[in-house]
């Protein structure tokens, strides 16, 4: 069997074992930095959209009447003034028209 | 105000949010939440907003964490003055996304249901009560009936009771005023598939000075309407001026006293100018009392609070829509596939028309946070592909709940408040 030569450079960079570490857990904390931001923007931005969210679905929970049509006082509003729903007065108040506003306005 | 301006018609506000240029780091932030590109300036310079392209919609206003964008309009200081008036009834109509969002001002925990507070701080202050949530039920009933006579002239070829043209499928939701501005400036021709019922708002500033008139015993020119919202972009949509229909109403019908026109809603207060104006007043609504609404305008279902949440009003819409159609309730009431935070939500309901004994599916879908996720929408109905019957679009992520006039800071809506604390200075 014939001997096989290699080659080997002991520490290329001339670096202590010390240095290394150091400059090793400088890297893997400029590398966390942007991931705990990044999970304290997140985390933080929807767990205030997620607490209101569960505010006004505990509001419709608690209702006593939780559909449009069995709201009693716009049922009145509608005996006593606004008609029908697409009704003469709802046209006229409840209902608009859009713009085009594509072209040159003012 | 900016003489250039093209897309805003005589009396609007020509946009409701500016960059205040000493503040501005040129950071980039707000770049990222702007749903039309409408900031323009590049990294590290002062940027600027463009009036035309913008919508008012304020998502860069709260996402900016130097607290560069502002509002051109403030009115707390004449409301106050009104509210002082004795000669003026000053009606509050309350959004339902400020009822979880206003604690966060007054020191409680963000989603704090506090409509009782609320509503006894609004009367200290010397406001009356109209729930935007009671004309939210009336929103239904308008834009839920428009739906089911367009999916029935769709479907079965009926023709309008009332003789007026009937528009196209799919139909858009039209609460938003930044998600209907987006369509006038940009896609005109998706105007017929916009619902044509007004944001509830504009409905109460109506409802307000015609019907409320009896409601609260007093002439339409004393009633003075202030939309407090959890949005900028409501300022600049009270500012148009074909939302006068009150007076026009009164005019005819001989109820009015004067020949000049009044606005529906007089002016628009953001969920934060309230804080403000109840501050200025010495009321902290967190030691408040809880008092009920007090007339009939404040009555409200669940189906109109959860319009705050983005697939509410689909929600809403659905369960009036199904019971109308069928004749039964929806069971369950909770229409779980539009709920949550998913950028795109959509779903199906067969049921049987009861008047014409068929089978249908009814395909909706839900979008938020336009700034990622409108244009696949738009291009599909543009395009005639659009798979869907209704469509709800809301401007914010998460719907007015994450409106662009809610609390700041003190929730972590801004992202630099979580890392504040790290540093000495503030």
């Amino acid at each position: 069997m014939e001997k096989q030569s290699y080659q080997y450079i002991e520490n290329p960079l001339q670096v202590t074992r010390r240095e290394f570490i150091t400059i090793g857990g400088i890297v893997v904390a400029f590398l966390a930095i942007p991931t705990v931001w990044i999970t304290l923007v997140t985390s933080s931005s929807s767990r205030y959209l997620q607490a209101r969210t569960k505010g006004l679905y505990q509001d419709d929970t608690k209702a006593a009447v939780r559909v449009s049509h069995g709201n009693k006082s716009v049922a009145r509003y509608y005996k006593e003034f606004g008609g029908t729903p697409l009704g003469q007065i709802s046209e006229e108040l409840l209902h608009t028209k859009y713009i085009n506003r594509t072209k040159v306005l003012s | 105000m900016n003489v250039t301006a093209k897309t805003y018609q005589k009396g609007e506000i020509p946009g409701v949010i500016a960059i205040n240029a000493t503040v501005c780091k040129g950071c980039d932030a707000c770049k990222r939440h702007c749903p039309t590109g409408a900031i323009t300036g590049m990294f590290g310079t002062t940027h600027r907003i463009d009036v035309d392209l913008c919508l008012s919609c304020g998502q860069c206003l709260i996402n900016c964490p130097f607290g560069a964008p502002y509002e051109t309009s403030d009115t707390v200081d004449e409301v106050i003055a009104k509210l002082k008036d004795r000669n003026n009834t000053v009606v509050g109509i309350i959004a339902p996304a400020v009822r979880v969002a206003i604690g966060e001002d007054f020191g409680l925990p963000a989603g704090s249901l506090v409509t009782g507070k609320l509503y006894g701080s609004m009367k200290k202050a010397g406001f009356e009560i109209l729930d935007n949530n009671f004309t939210a039920d009336l929103t239904i009933m308008e834009e839920g009936t428009e739906f089911i006579t367009r999916a029935r002239h769709a479907l079965f070829g009926e023709k309008s009771e009332h003789g007026g043209e009937i528009g196209p499928l799919p139909q858009f939701t039209s609460c938003c005023p930044a998600w209907v501005r987006f369509v006038e400036t940009r896609y005109p021709t998706l105007i017929p598939h916009l619902s044509s019922a007004k944001s509830p708002q504009q409905m109460a500033g109506t409802v307000a000075k015609t019907y409320g008139t009896n409601v609260w015993k007093k002439s339409p020119e004393s009633i003075y309407t202030v939309g407090i919202m959890p949005c900028t972009a409501k300022k600049l949509e009270a500012s148009r001026p074909e939302f006068n229909a009150a007076y026009k109403y009164n005019k005819k019908n001989g109820r009015g006293l004067t020949n000049k026109p009044y606005p529906d809603v007089d002016t628009v207060l953001t969920t934060r100018d309230l804080s403000r104006l109840f501050k200025k007043l010495k009321i902290d609504l967190a030691q408040e009392e809880e008092v009920a609404g007090g007339s009939l305008l404040a009555d409200y279902t669940g189906a109109g609070t959860i319009f705050g949440n983005t697939g509410g009003v689909m929600e809403a819409a659905l369960r009036t829509a199904y019971a109308v159609l069928t004749g039964s309730e929806l069971k369950p009431l909770e229409f779980k596939p539009v709920r949550g935070l998913q950028g795109m939500k959509s779903a199906s309901v067969t049921l049987k028309d009861a008047k014409y004994n068929k089978e249908v599916t009814v395909k909706v879908a839900v979008v938020h946070n336009m700034a990622e996720n409108i244009q696949p929408v738009v291009n599909e109905v543009l395009a005639g592909r659009s798979p869907y019957h209704f469509i709800e679009v809301m401007n914010c992520p998460g719907g007015c709940i994450n409106g662009g006039g809610q609390p700041v800071c003190s929730s972590g809506s801004s992202w630099i408040s979580a890392i504040r604390p790290w540093f000495a200075w503030k």
